[in-house]
């Protein structure tokens, strides 16, 4: 196993203390809250947010079963906030098994009692992306438009001339279709009035 | 809590747990974790008792006799400590019509609200779902200032990609290089998470990832026998069954996806073409 570890590779080392300390005569109780010790490799602990990595998709917070990820808009401010809050969360483990870009990681930390709620919760803002056109800010994130352009094969993103229509609400697409029909066809349809967006023909 | 305190008499009240969390704080009593080595003794009366260990989201039926136990507790330390997830914030029954909220917000808001500190303040946070027996020793620990708080809030800024941070909290977007495109990593991704599940599914697929690079590397003409080549030989170093039959399926996956870009691919282009920008 290369990069990441497998199963049997991480159980290998994980230290346990009754082996590292006492190899023979291992006491009953647990030495645990005056040492440190290490929960194994496959313990659901919390998950973390990767900052690096996500994009803002949303697709944890459908999965979430307790609702411990939310997505708020700031429309006006044009951001887009990712909360997680670790007082909510029952260690599933859906959202890291549904996440597109590997951003929710799993981990093994235990000790997370605190008299502090505010402590529980991580936060990750997003920038949505603007359309020039409409002066509108967009449902989605740029990162979002960034990994969608990442993965469509350049085939298609000129088949459907994307690079000019992805930053685009959806009025702006339609319009521009209309408009473009009309160039093509030369006003062969004339049930398609155009209507700027002022409110003149 | 500042001052450090000693051997502190514990109630221990169930305001509608499911009895995860209960059981969880009776596996704390047991001769392996043995709470009461530091002076932690569970009595049946909230008349003696210093702290109150609360489990479950605080259902309406509760709710007085947890309310009644609070106020029988001497009135000087007085310490609530909140066992597991539903304790801590309503957990998965947040929104549940048995539930006692007097939270005045409604939608997305009502959300951050829930849980016995409805009615009484709590001192310590426990989260878990259960939390296992050394999370509740460390959170009684923290109350005994044997250790210290580990976590801290986060606030993160994700940058648009191509912009490079100038304060300490924002982060530059990046996407990992690998060798395979995109598309390919994210379709056997999401196929292996049925065959050998989340948690070794990174693995398995990096290592997939290499020997697919390796075998278009060195025999460019047929890569599909040097590829069915290298897998045959990872089969004899490793010895785990489940990984080796998820690298034989990801590589019929892969050679039946790149089937599908490569022929299907001519055949849609051919069938329509280019309609740029309609």
């Amino acid at each position: 196993m290369a990069e990441s570890l497998s199963y049997t590779e991480k159980l290998k080392k994980w230290n346990r203390f009754e082996v590292e300390k006492f190899s023979k005569k291992a006491p009953v109780t647990t030495p645990y809250p005056f040492i440190d010790i290490e929960k194994p490799p496959e313990y659901r602990g919390i998950p973390h947010i990767n900052p690096e990595k996500c994009i803002g998709c949303g697709a944890c917070v459908n999965a979430c079963p307790p609702d411990a990820l939310i997505l708020e808009w700031d429309k006006k401010r044009g951001v887009k906030r990712l909360t997680f809050n670790a007082a909510r969360c029952i260690r599933c483990h859906r959202c890291v098994e549904v996440c597109p870009t590997g951003a929710m990681e799993p981990t093994n930390i235990f000790e997370i009692a605190t008299d502090n709620k505010e402590d529980l919760v991580e936060v990750v803002e997003h920038k949505l992306a603007y359309c020039e056109e409409c002066g509108e800010y967009l449902d989605f994130t740029e990162r979002q438009i960034e990994y969608v352009k990442a993965i469509l094969p350049k085939e298609i993103i000129d088949m459907y001339a994307l690079e000019d229509r992805i930053g685009l609400t959806q009025e702006a697409k339609m319009r521009k279709t209309v408009e473009k029909l009309r160039e093509t066809e030369g006003n062969a349809y004339p049930a398609f009035i155009l209507v700027k967006k002022g409110g003149e023909e | 809590m500042g001052r450090r305190l000693k051997s502190v008499w514990v109630y221990h009240v169930d305001a509608g747990s499911c009895n995860g969390c209960d059981i969880e704080v009776l596996d704390v009593l047991s001769p392996y974790y043995d709470l009461e080595r530091l002076g932690v003794k569970v009595v049946p009366n909230p008349r003696h008792a210093d702290a109150l260990f609360i489990t479950g989201p605080l259902t309406r039926q509760t709710r007085i006799a947890l309310k009644k136990a609070y106020e029988a507790m001497p009135p000087k330390p007085r310490i609530v400590v909140a066992v597991g997830t539903c304790a801590s914030s309503g957990g998965i029954f947040y929104n549940s019509y048995a539930l006692y909220n007097t939270s005045p917000q409604r939608g997305r808001d009502r959300l951050r609200s829930g849980g016995p500190e409805m009615i009484v303040p709590i001192d310590m946070y426990i989260p878990g779902c259960p939390p296992s027996p050394e999370e509740i020793l460390y959170g009684v620990a923290q109350l005994l200032g044997i250790k210290e708080k580990k976590m801290k809030g986060e606030y993160w800024i994700a940058l648009p990609p191509k912009e490079t941070p100038s304060k300490e909290n924002e982060v530059e977007f990046r996407i990992p290089d690998r060798p395979i495109p995109l598309r390919y990593w994210l379709t056997l991704r999401e196929e292996l998470r049925r065959v050998i599940g989340y948690y070794d599914r990174e693995a398995v697929l990096n290592d997939f990832i290499e020997l697919v690079d390796r075998a278009f590397k060195e025999s460019p003409e047929n890569p599909r026998e040097k590829l069915h080549d290298l897998v045959t030989g990872y089969f004899l170093k490793e010895k785990d069954s489940r990984v080796k039959v998820a690298m034989r399926f990801l590589e019929n996956e892969f050679w039946r996806l790149y089937d599908e870009y490569h022929s299907l691919g001519e055949a849609l282009r051919k069938k329509y073409p280019v309609t740029a920008g309609v």
